[in-house]
């Protein structure tokens, strides 16, 4: 699966689109007129999502038309709407590359921040790196020490805990 | 007292032995920050404000500026030396930076780029010194509409000048007007566009948005390219130095003009990456060898590095006198001197004159530091970047979750993040600027209360932005800058192309 230009233009869009929608129905529920003390809460929003749903559609209307243009003429090679804007290769790695960190936030939430840490680089040194195993969590656990070194001694700003944390005496 | 005493008190505030160890810091800091893909200024900057809770004001911006600094110049190192550009704003210095290293000089390219930033932020500030008490004055006589009518000129620049689609800017400026009405609407005290959402009682964080956007979004970039870094080596020799500093005096007008491009678009919202490529581009038309540009000519890498830190340090000075930042790193910090409840704005200049000075006299310390500090450290951070990015990367998306859990100490921002750096990711490959979002974020709140407040004055008449000179101007100015930059390139390349069909 290969996605092109065009419809990664018109994806943006339209969700730019309906963030403007969602904002009217947000800035309806307060008013959004006058008031006999000014604007009321909604007007503000209201007003700049009319201009977001606008300049939304402006760019939808591009995209759609060059597309058209480009099917019907040979393409501009420096500007060319059906060129892949993620090849397959591209998206294997970004889809990767967001999966783990997606895994690495719930992580963070489930075993606290430090642990999440130590897995997270560890197993994509493993995996991806090809460091053996144990050099990857290592290398997390080192990093993991450094940055409570920093923000829970230096700074005492408290990060993330899990179960494993409370069993090693560190609160 | 006139100026120059007001600088004099700012270095005797500046330079105590804490706040030259802050200066070295935060350079330092801003070195690896610059250097590193998916850690620039702006996040850098957002990054590190948790951290200064427990500072005072002035050492507090003294830190984050000096670490401002110390990513401009990390940011034309990695250009230089892997053609890969740190900073959006040193793009245009890959151009004839990467090609002059290659060539094996390496040390002349790197001595001209600091030394010219040294030189470009010494200009800026000096005009900043010059201009701050004279920008305060003026701004005093400001109320609620000529603040609106100066926020909306913000906007309108970002808009009219930006190198970006218009309506691409419109939508970026846009989106993060809405974001910033997330939460309590501070005027009439009502919640806002929550959803029913808990979470989003309190807003969502410019600081959080920003590590999405410019953090985890370059990173995905940086994945999707499949990192291979391909650098030259990075040894510095002093002779090579010397003999590269006995022949910076030749290119004092290409300085002077690329300064004076600097000057001028860090104060008003063009920004330092704008200002960098149009130097280099006018300094192409200038010279005479116009043609051997990309080839590794040394006023190549001296005009955008001067353009680009004259225009990083100007920016303070709008954000400083009248609230209105004019790059994405210094929307970011003007949001850390509201988190440290200092409103900026003229009366900031009258109340606080230790923290403005201070600062002021600081970015001539730490910018004469940052060059020294640069050149002696180069090759320490330039093997940051051999290390694999199999490890590297885990460690910067780590860090980036970790600062913006601690700015509220808060699961959600976490969540947060996830989604801008998609968000940032999608609009850096389809060119929409990230800039005006985060502008839009930290100004939003107040353009709406001077919105608000001008409506009470005028009885809902939009008119009160046409009332008296000095707004009408303003709302003049920043009309032409919103509609004469596009409709003027649009008229020429229609006339451009009449002539070739004729």
């Amino acid at each position: 699966m290969t996605v092109k230009r065009f419809q990664a233009e018109i994806g943006t869009a339209i969700t730019t689109g309906a963030l403007g929608v969602a904002a009217i129905v947000g800035a309806a529920e307060l008013g959004t007129g006058w008031s006999d003390h000014g604007p009321q809460a909604g007007y503000f929003p209201f007003w700049v999502a009319i201009v977001l749903i606008g300049a939304s559609l402006w760019n939808l209307g591009g995209a759609i038309a060059a597309h058209r243009k480009a099917q019907r003429t040979p393409p501009d090679p420096l500007d060319d709407p059906e060129e892949p804007f993620l090849p397959r290769d591209h998206l294997i790695r970004v889809a990767g590359f967001l999966g783990a960190m997606t895994a690495f936030v719930i992580g963070m939430l489930t075993v606290g921040f430090y642990v999440a840490a130590t897995l997270y680089i560890g197993l994509t040194a493993w995996r991806q790196g090809g460091f053996r195993l144990w050099v990857g969590l290592a290398i997390g656990a080192g990093f993991a020490v450094s940055l409570y070194l920093i923000f829970e001694t230096i700074f005492q700003i408290p990060l993330l805990k899990g179960p494993l944390e409370p069993l090693l005496g560190i609160y | 007292m006139g100026n120059f005493d007001l600088l004099m008190h700012g270095f005797s505030v500046a330079i105590t032995p804490m706040h030259l160890m802050l200066m070295v810091a935060g350079v330092l800091m801003g070195l690896v920050v610059g250097v590193l893909p998916g850690l620039g200024a702006p996040n850098g900057v957002s990054l590190l404000i948790p951290l200064t809770f427990a500072l005072d004001p002035t050492s507090a911006i003294i830190l984050l500026s000096s670490m401002y600094w110390g990513a401009l110049f990390g940011g034309s190192t990695t250009s230089i030396l892997f053609n890969i550009p740190g900073e959006p704003s040193s793009v245009a210095t890959t151009f004839d930076g990467y090609p002059m290293a290659r060539n094996g000089e390496s040390t002349r390219a790197l001595t001209l780029a600091f030394v010219s930033s040294g030189i470009g932020a010494l200009m800026g500030i000096m005009v900043i010194t010059l201009l701050a008490g004279w920008a305060s004055q003026f701004a005093l006589r400001f109320g609620a509409p000529e603040y609106f009518a100066v926020y909306f000129l913000a906007f309108a620049a970002f808009i009219g000048m930006g190198s970006a689609a218009p309506m691409k800017t419109l939508v970026s400026l846009t989106a993060g007007l809405i974001l910033a009405s997330v939460g309590m609407d501070s005027v009439t005290g009502s919640i806002r566009l929550t959803y029913g959402f808990s979470d989003l009682l309190g807003g969502v964080s410019f600081l959080v948005v920003v590590i999405g956007l410019f953090g985890i979004g370059e990173l995905l970039a940086t994945v999707q390219e499949g990192l291979r870094f391909r650098g030259v080596s990075s040894k510095i020799d002093l002779r090579d130095v010397l003999k590269t500093l006995a022949e910076l005096p030749k290119y004092w007008a290409t300085m002077l003009r690329s300064g004076m491009i600097g000057i001028w678009m860090g104060i008003t919202p063009g920004g330092p990456t704008a200002a960098s490529f149009m130097s280099y581009g006018v300094a192409r038309q200038a010279s005479r060898k116009g043609a051997a540009f990309g080839t590794g000519r040394p006023e190549g890498i001296v005009a955008p590095e001067t353009a680009d830190h004259s225009a990083g340090t100007c920016a303070m000075l709008p954000m400083l006198a009248l609230g209105v930042p004019s790059s994405a790193t210094a929307a970011v910090m003007m949001g850390g001197l509201m988190i440290w409840g200092l409103t900026p704005g003229p009366m900031l200049f009258a109340t606080q004159p230790d923290f403005v000075w201070g600062l002021i006299a600081s970015m001539y310390v730490s910018n004469l530091l940052g060059v020294i500090l640069v050149l002696a450290t180069v090759p320490m951070f330039a093997a940051l970047l051999r290390i694999p990015f199999t490890i590297i990367g885990p460690m910067i998306v780590a860090i980036c979750f970790v600062g913006a859990y601690t700015v509220g100490s808060a699961t959600f921002d976490l969540w947060v993040v996830l989604v801008f750096g998609i968000v940032g990711f999608m609009f850096t490959k389809l060119d929409y600027p990230l800039a005006p979002m985060i502008l839009a974020m930290v100004l939003g709140h107040k353009a709406e209360n001077a919105f608000h407040q001008s409506m009470l004055l005028s009885d809902g008449s939009l008119g009160i932005f046409f009332a008296n000179p000095l707004v009408t101007g303003i709302m003049i100015v920043a009309l032409a800058l919103l509609i004469l930059p596009k409709t003027l390139g649009l008229a020429l390349s229609l006339r451009r192309n009449r002539k070739v069909v004729a």
